[in-house]
C-alpha cells in the first residue's frame, strides 16, 4: 500500500475512503439508482479524490478513460444498430460503472497504509483475529509477487515458461516452488513477528494518526447525497 | 544478563540432542560472538534465548535459560519478546509491516505503550540510526542491506535488554556491514548484552569481547576475543570456523592467462541498461574477460550486479547487448539459451518430483548419455529418485547446477552461492565452482571475501553501473581485495 501520505489537509481518513468505496458498489456498480445524474455524482466524487493526490498523470487517465466510456453511452449508441449496437452498449455500460470503481480502488491502496488502514478498522471496532490477518495479506502481496518474478526469470531460462512442451505443467511448473518459498517466508515472518510481542495480552497501540477533517466532511456530504436523493424518491413514489 | 545452566536440547523427532550439557553466563554489556560449524548449535542457541526454541520450534529442552531472572523457557513469547531483540539472517522475512516507519513503531505497539512514546522512541532510533532518508519508503522497495537496517532499527527502538542476531551479516556488502558493527558497538555501550552467531569472523574482531565456540553441541572454547585470536587459524580450521584471515583459504595460484581478444576471450558489448531513472543501472560499453574462468563479480548493494547478472542471461526484455564467446555473437535471446543464473534462494528454479526429472527438464535428448556421468560428478548419484526439495541446500544448489548443464548451459552465474555457509560447506562449494573451469565460464556474485580467495581467478568490481577494475587475484590482486573488503572492518 502506500508510501506516504499526501499532506493532511487534503488526506482522507481511511473509513471516509471506505465510505466512497461502499457508496460507488451501492450506486454504480450495484446501480441502486438508473439516473444518469446520480452516476455522473459519482465519477465526479472519484474525480475530486483523484484531483486531491495531484497525480496529474492518473487525472488524465482516469478523465479520458471516462470521458471515452460518456462518449460510447450517449453519442455512439443512439446512432449504432446490430452487434455493433451491442457491442458500443456493452463496452459503455461496463466501463463506465469500473472506470470510476476501479481509479477509486487505486486511490485507496496509493494513499492508505496499512497501519493507517489497521487504526481505522480498530476505531470502529473491529477485532484483531481479523486486522491482523488483514495486515499480513497486504504484506504477504509484494512477497508473493517478487517471488514469483524470480520463478518466471527461472523457468524462462530453463525453456519451461510454456511448461516444456508439457502444457499440463505450466500451473504445476509456477506453484509448487511458489508454494515452497512463501510457506518458508512466512513461517519466519512469524516467528520474527512473535519475538516482536504481537500476539501478546498488552492492547496495541497505533500510532498513525487518524481522523476526520474538513475535507472528510465534504467528501462523506457527496457521498450522503445520492442516499438523500434516493430516500426521498422513494418516499415520495409511496405517497 | 544471560544465564544458561547445564541445558541439553532436543527437536522434535530428532534421536539425539542438538545441545548437550550448555552452562554459560553472559553479563550485561558483553557482546559475545558464538561460532561453530553448521549444525553445532549456534541458532539452537540463539533461539533459546529469545524463547522460539521451545514455543515455536517446539523442542525438548532439560536445565534452565534465564534472562534477566525471567526463565525464557516457560515465559510466553511476548514477554520474552520486551526483553530479547531479534535480528535474523534474512531481511526479506523479519518485517511486519510495508512502510519503514509502521515497521520501526510495531514491537513497541505490540508492548501496548502510549503513542507518545512510541513515537519518541522512532524518532529517536530514526536519528541515532540515521534512518531520515529511508523513513517513509515501503520496505518493499528497499535493498537488502537497508532493509537489514530497518530490522536493527526496530529492535532498538523497543529498547531491549539482550540483543540477539542470528547470522546477521549473510547476505551484505561492506558498508552493510559497517552498519551493523557500529549498531552492536552501540547496543555494548548501553550496557545491553549482545550475543551474534557467525560464520564470517572477520568483523566481529575488534566488536566483540568474548567468543564463544561450539562443536557439536557443546562449548569447545569459551575466553576473550584476544586469545581467539591468538590461537592461530589451525585451531579455527579445525573446528570447521572460518579463519580471520582469507590468506588461509587460498585456492592456489593459477596460471591465469591475461584477457584477451579471441577464442579465449569472453567480450561483452553494449552491456547497458536503465530501469528509467536518469543515471543507468548498467553501463558497459566493452569489456573482455578470460573465458572459461571464475570470475568474481563484487560491488556494493545498488552497484549493478542483479542488473548484470540479469542482462547476462538474457533476462531484461530491452536490453541491447551481445557476448563474444569464442567468436560466437550471443544477444539477449541465445543468451537466455547458453546462461544460467544459479539463484541465491535455490527454492525458485527446482520444478519437478524427482531430481532425474529436474536435471532431464529442458536437456537436448542427444546428451541422454552425460545425465549418470554429471549426477557422478556432482554427487547427485543414488539421488534420482529423490523430490528436490527433500535435499539438503547443497545438494539442490548441485541439482541446479546438473539441470544446466545438461541444458548446454555454457555460461553459468552464480549469485550469493555461499551465503550462510559454514567453512566445510563454502570450501565445497568452492571446489565444486572451480571444477566447472573447463567446462562453463563462471560468474559469482559474492560478499564473500573468503569465497573469493578460495574460488575464483578473476575479479570484476563493480560501481555505480560501471566495472571500476578487472584483475587476475595474484598477490597484487589480493591487495585490491583486501582493500576492497578490509573498508568495513575499520
Amino acid at each position: 500500500m502506500a508510501e506516504r501520505s499526501e499532506s493532511r489537509a487534503l488526506s482522507l481518513d481511511p473509513r471516509t475512503k471506505m465510505a466512497v468505496m461502499l457508496t460507488l458498489s451501492v450506486f454504480l456498480l450495484g446501480g441502486a439508482s438508473p439516473e444518469p445524474v446520480v452516476q455522473h455524482g459519482m465519477a465526479l466524487i472519484v474525480l475530486v479524490l483523484m484531483l486531491s493526490q495531484r497525480n496529474w498523470r492518473r487525472v488524465v487517465a482516469y478523465a479520458l478513460a471516462y470521458l471515452l466510456a460518456c462518449v460510447t453511452l450517449f453519442a455512439l449508441v443512439p446512432v449504432l444498430d446490430g452487434a455493433p449496437y451491442f457491442f458500443a452498449l456493452m463496452f459503455g455500460g461496463i466501463a463506465a460503472r469500473l472506470v470510476p470503481s476501479a481509479f477509486a480502488a487505486a486511490y485507496l491502496t496509493s494513499t492508505t497504509r496499512v497501519s493507517e488502514f489497521c487504526a481505522a478498522m480498530r476505531r470502529v471496532h473491529v477485532t484483531d483475529k481479523i486486522v491482523i490477518p488483514l495486515s499480513v495479506m497486504f504484506r504477504m502481496f509484494p512477497t508473493i509477487a517478487d517471488e514469483r518474478r524470480s520463478i518466471s526469470a527461472a523457468m524462462r531460462m530453463r525453456g519451461v515458461a510454456l511448461g516444456g512442451g508439457r502444457p499440463s505443467r505450466i500451473v504445476e511448473y509456477r506453484l509448487v516452488p511458489l508454494l515452497v518459498c512463501t510457506a518458508r517466508i512466512g513461517e519466519e515472518l512469524s516467528a520474527a513477528a512473535l519475538t516482536r510481542g504481537l500476539g501478546g495480552e498488552a492492547k496495541r497501540t497505533n500510532v498513525c494518526q487518524i481522523g476526520f477533517g474538513a475535507f472528510d466532511a465534504a467528501v462523506l456530504l457527496m457521498c450522503a447525497t445520492p442516499y438523500v436523493l434516493t430516500a426521498a424518491e422513494l418516499l415520495g413514489a409511496l405517497k | 544478563m544471560i544465564v544458561f545452566d547445564n541445558v541439553t536440547l532436543t527437536y522434535k523427532g530428532a534421536a539425539s540432542p542438538v545441545l548437550k550439557g550448555i552452562s554459560l553466563t553472559i553479563p550485561d554489556g558483553q557482546a559475545v560472538l558464538v561460532c561453530g560449524a553448521s549444525g553445532a548449535g549456534k541458532t539452537t542457541l540463539t533461539r533459546l534465548i529469545n524463547g522460539l526454541a521451545t514455543h515455536f520450534d517446539q523442542a525438548t529442552v532439560q536445565g534452565s535459560v534465564a534472562v534477566d531472572g525471567s526463565d525464557v523457557l516457560i515465559a510466553p513469547l511476548c514477554q520474552t519478546g520486551r526483553v530479547v531483540g531479534n535480528v535474523f539472517q534474512n531481511p526479506r522475512s523479519q518485517f511486519f509491516c510495508v512502510d519503514v516507519e509502521s515497521e520501526v513503531a510495531f514491537g513497541c505497539e505490540n508492548m501496548g505503550m502510549p503513542a507518545d512514546e512510541v513515537r519518541r522512541r522512532v524518532e529517536r532510533t530514526a536519528r541515532q540510526m540515521a534512518l531520515g532518508d529511508i523513513m517513509g519508503k515501503s520496505i518493499f522497495g528497499l535493498s537488502g542491506g537497508q532493509k537489514q537496517r530497518v530490522a536493527c532499527a526496530s529492535v532498538d527502538a523497543m529498547g531491549s535488554r539482550v540483543f540477539v542476531l542470528d547470522e546477521p551479516s549473510s547476505n551484505f556488502d561492506p558498508p552493510t556491514i559497517g552498519m551493523l558493527r557500529q549498531v552492536i558497538e552501540r547496543w555494548r555501550q548501553m550496557g545491553r548484552s549482545v550475543v551474534v552467531a557467525e560464520h564470517r569472523l572477520a568483523w566481529l574482531r575488534d566488536v566483540c569481547d568474548r567468543v564463544v565456540v561450539v562443536d557439536g553441541g557443546r562449548i569447545a572454547w569459551d575466553g576473550p576475543m584476544d586469545d581467539f585470536v591468538a590461537l592461530g587459524d589451525g585451531f579455527r580450521i579445525a573446528h570447521g570456523l572460518r579463519p580471520l584471515s582469507p590468506d588461509a583459504l587460498d585456492g592456489g595460484e593459477r596460471p591465469c592467462p591475461p584477457p584477451t581478444a579471441g577464442s579465449d576471450a569472453l567480450e561483452l558489448r553494449n552491456f547497458r541498461y536503465s530501469y528509467g531513472h536518469a543515471c543507468p543501472a548498467l553501463d558497459v560499453p566493452y569489456l573482455s574477460l578470460p573465458a572459461r574462468r571464475v570470475v568474481a563479480v563484487i560491488g556494493e548493494n545498488g552497484a549493478g550486479k542483479s542488473t548484470f547478472s540479469a542482462c547476462l542471461c538474457g533476462l531484461m526484455r530491452r536490453f541491447g547487448g551481445e557476448v563474444l564467446l569464442g567468436g560466437e555473437r550471443l544477444r539477449s535471446r541465445q543468451l537466455l539459451k547458453r546462461c544460467y543464473l544459479v539463484m541465491q534462494d535455490v527454492n525458485h528454479q527446482l520444478f519437478c518430483e524427482s531430481v532425474e526429472e529436474e536435471v532431464r527438464l529442458g536437456m537436448d535428448p542427444s546428451r541422454e548419455a552425460d545425465v549418470s556421468r554429471i549426477l557422478g560428478e556432482l554427487g547427485l548419484r543414488g539421488l534420482e529418485e529423490r523430490h528436490p526439495l527433500s535435499l539438503s541446500g547443497g545438494q539442490r544448489q548441485r541439482v541446479a547446477i546438473a539441470s544446466a548443464l545438461l541444458a548446454g548451459k555454457d555460461i553459468l552465474v552464480f549469485d550469493e552461492p555461499t551465503s550462510g555457509q559454514d567453512l566445510r560447506n563454502m570450501l565445497a562449494t568452492a571446489r565444486l565452482i572451480r571444477s566447472l573451469e573447463d567446462r562453463a565460464s563462471v560468474f559469482v556474485v559474492t560478499h564473500d571475501r573468503d569465497f573469493v580467495q578460495a574460488c575464483c581467478s578473476h575479479v570484476m568490481r563493480m560501481e555505480r553501473g560501471a566495472v571500476r577494475e578487472t584483475y587476475a587475484i595474484d598477490a597484487a590482486g589480493r591487495r585490491r581485495l583486501d582493500a576492497f573488503f578490509g573498508t568495513c572492518w575499520k
